[in-house]
């Protein structure tokens, strides 16, 4: 256990130590945020008005509020994920320095040192993406905040355990990586499809059937809809006050993928985070599996 | 004295190249042992294998009694390594890296602040411990990577060129320390080097070339078969000396004629006692017997 911390600690410093590492990390979900804010919120309003039936009226707050809350939850889904792997350069850069020949030379366990590189990356990703939750709830704050604490502790635990997944899953593919280069030219692959694919950058709803079948197979698309459904609710309880009808109301929540169907059944808030925590543990257990076999050290 | 590594037919292919080929030799415990070869020889090869950090293709690697195969686990407790190229955190600072690397053998705490302290003494780096590891110099960075390898007081020294590039200073301190570990705490040392004078005092040596041993013996046995004696003789008239036949050169105020080996020597100066007055029979040098066995190979392969 000693060694354990020891070797998350290690891990840890070095990364902080390279201080380009770190910003790099910081700055995609402070680039989004500028482009969300900039770009997609405005889609996300005109296409939120259209869907409204003409004779609700609403308030200015509530639509700007609805849009930031979708663009908080895009941003967190795809920064949880897409950061894990931008600051999961450990594994590889010690491939290249040799650090990871002089742990293998000890009789430290595979799964020991697999498990202090995914807590790293976890701590590291944790660090970055509280910074950017942050600035997405001054975001929504400044624009219509609808949330209480409880709203937003549920937020946190989302975006907590989907940096769980995005880490397992960073460091499974990153397992197979040996240079910075390859990292760099995955973590950009990361990023463009993977808002794509778990329904940050358009809804799921938007695409075909077929689509929307196969990427109900992906646990991401659960993660996503997890926060959006936390950063809404505050939103259709305000709706819900105004007398908004009920089917106009269920409309905007399955066009934002509020309620995602899985093979025609819809999936309750609780069995999503049954699927997150069960992938994060079924990742957990690939990627240790995968150090261990290996006996390589380059 | 027993084996405590034992290399039996081992076997190694990268795609085009066969770096060790069917080799085997032994190694006693508490020696200082040489293995040496030419560059691309496959010296670094055979220690990652030993060390496990690279796959074999065949052949068996015993250390201590255990396996490489199924107990290397224990292997690694009793094994330091230095590393041809240094393999610590260049972005951390000394002490960082020495403390992290010692958790990895569950030392920490006291024992590890102890521990770390005595080395950088012995060494000589206690000013060296808040500096950042990439920003020292390549001897200094040397010292650190021998401390790393000594941390855990390992039974077996694998050292891969310790000595390059380091000023003969820093070497007397590096090879003291070493020596001091083998006889103190009978520390076996596996020596990889360029730098024939370290190998010559080496209780055993193995030279390799393709992958294969192409000579082994103790320095004593090596220059006896691969080097003939030499008879330096002061204060001699060149003619005299080129009336001998046999092959010779001119230092500084003497001849230093070749010979066979010593008993030809002996035979020679009793034959000639009036020209060797003021003489000295020497053996041949490691770097002699290196380049013979080396040379000859090479003219072998052609
Ligand atoms: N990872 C690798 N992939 C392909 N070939 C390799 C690899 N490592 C070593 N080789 C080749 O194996 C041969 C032996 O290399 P090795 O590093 O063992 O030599 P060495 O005896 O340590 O030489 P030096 O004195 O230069 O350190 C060389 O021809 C080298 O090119
Ligand atoms: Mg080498």
């Amino acid at each position: 256990m000693k060694t354990f911390l020891a070797m998350t600690k290690r891990n840890i410093k070095v990364f902080f130590k390279d201080k380009g590492m770190f910003f790099a990390s910081l700055i995609t979900p402070l680039l989004l945020l500028i482009l969300y804010a900039t770009f997609l919120a405005k889609v996300y309003k005109d296409s939120f008005n259209s869907a409204l039936p003409d004779f609700i009226s609403v308030s200015e707050k509530l639509v700007n509020g609805t849009v930031a809350g979708e663009l908080f939850s895009s941003i967190l889904a795809v920064c949880c994920v897409t950061v894990a792997f931008c600051s999961n350069t450990l594994m590889a850069a010690d491939k290249v320095s040799g650090a990871r020949k002089d742990l293998f030379i000890t009789p430290v366990k595979k799964s020991v040192i697999a498990l202090s590189y995914y807590v790293g990356t976890l701590l590291t990703t944790l660090i970055v993406i509280a910074v950017a939750m942050g600035a997405c709830f001054i975001y929504i704050a400044v624009n219509g905040w609808f949330l209480t604490f409880g709203d937003v502790m549920l937020l946190i635990l989302d975006v907590f355990l989907l940096s769980l997944f995005g880490t397992a899953f960073s460091c499974i593919i990153n397992s197979f990586l040996k240079t910075q280069g390859q990292i760099s030219a995955v973590g950009t692959v990361i990023s463009a499809g993977y808002g794509f694919i778990c329904g940050a950058y358009m809804p799921i709803s938007n695409f075909g059937s077929g689509l929307q079948k196969t990427l109900s197979l992906l646990p991401g698309t659960y993660g996503t809809s997890l926060i959006r459904n936390h950063a809404l609710r505050g939103v259709f309880a305000e709706m819900t006050k105004e007398n908004f009808p009920p089917e106009v109301i269920e409309g905007i929540k399955d066009s934002v993928d509020c309620n995602i169907k899985f093979f025609g059944r819809a999936v309750s808030i609780s069995a999503m985070y049954a699927i997150i925590c069960a992938s994060i543990a079924v990742l957990i257990g690939v990627y240790v599996l995968i150090n261990v076999l290996d006996k390589k050290a380059d | 004295m027993e084996n405590i590594i034992e290399i039996k037919n081992l076997d190694k292919s990268f795609k085009e190249v066969h770096a060790v080929n069917d080799l085997s030799f032994n190694v006693k415990r508490g020696e200082l042992f040489a293995f040496l070869g030419v560059n691309g020889a496959g010296k670094s090869t055979t220690i990652s294998i030993m060390c496990g950090t690279l796959k074999k293709d065949n052949g068996s690697v015993v250390i201590d009694g255990y396996s490489a195969d199924t107990d290397m686990k224990k292997i690694t407790e009793e094994i330091g390594v230095v590393f041809q190229n240094s393999v610590l955190d260049g972005v951390l600072t000394v002490k960082d890296n020495l403390y992290s690397r010692a958790s990895l053998y569950g030392i920490t705490g006291k024992e590890a602040k102890a521990k770390i302290d005595e080395l950088s003494k012995l060494l000589d780096f206690e000013n060296l411990m808040n500096r950042t590891l990439c920003k020292l110099s390549g001897g200094q960075r040397r010292r650190i990577d021998v401390a790393r390898a000594l941390l855990h007081d390992p039974k077996i020294l694998i050292l891969d060129e310790p000595t390059t590039g380091l000023d003969p200073q820093t070497r007397k301190i590096l090879w003291q320390v070493v020596e001091d570990y083998r006889k103190s705490k009978g520390m076996t040392v596996f020596l990889t080097t360029h730098y024939m004078e370290e190998a010559a005092d080496a209780d055993y040596v193995v030279i390799l070339d393709s992958g294969k041993i192409s000579a082994e013996g103790t320095p004593l046995e090596l220059k006896n078969k691969y080097t003939g004696d030499f008879v330096t003789v002061y204060n001699a008239d060149e003619e005299r000396i080129k009336s001998l036949n046999l092959p010779y050169e001119k230092i500084r105020d003497a001849f230093r004629i070749e010979v066979k080996d010593t008993e030809a020597a002996r035979d020679l100066i009793v034959a000639h006692p009036e020209l060797f007055t003021d003489f000295e029979i020497t053996k041949g040098k490691m770097d002699d017997v290196f380049l013979a066995v080396t040379s000859k190979k090479l003219v072998g392969g052609n």
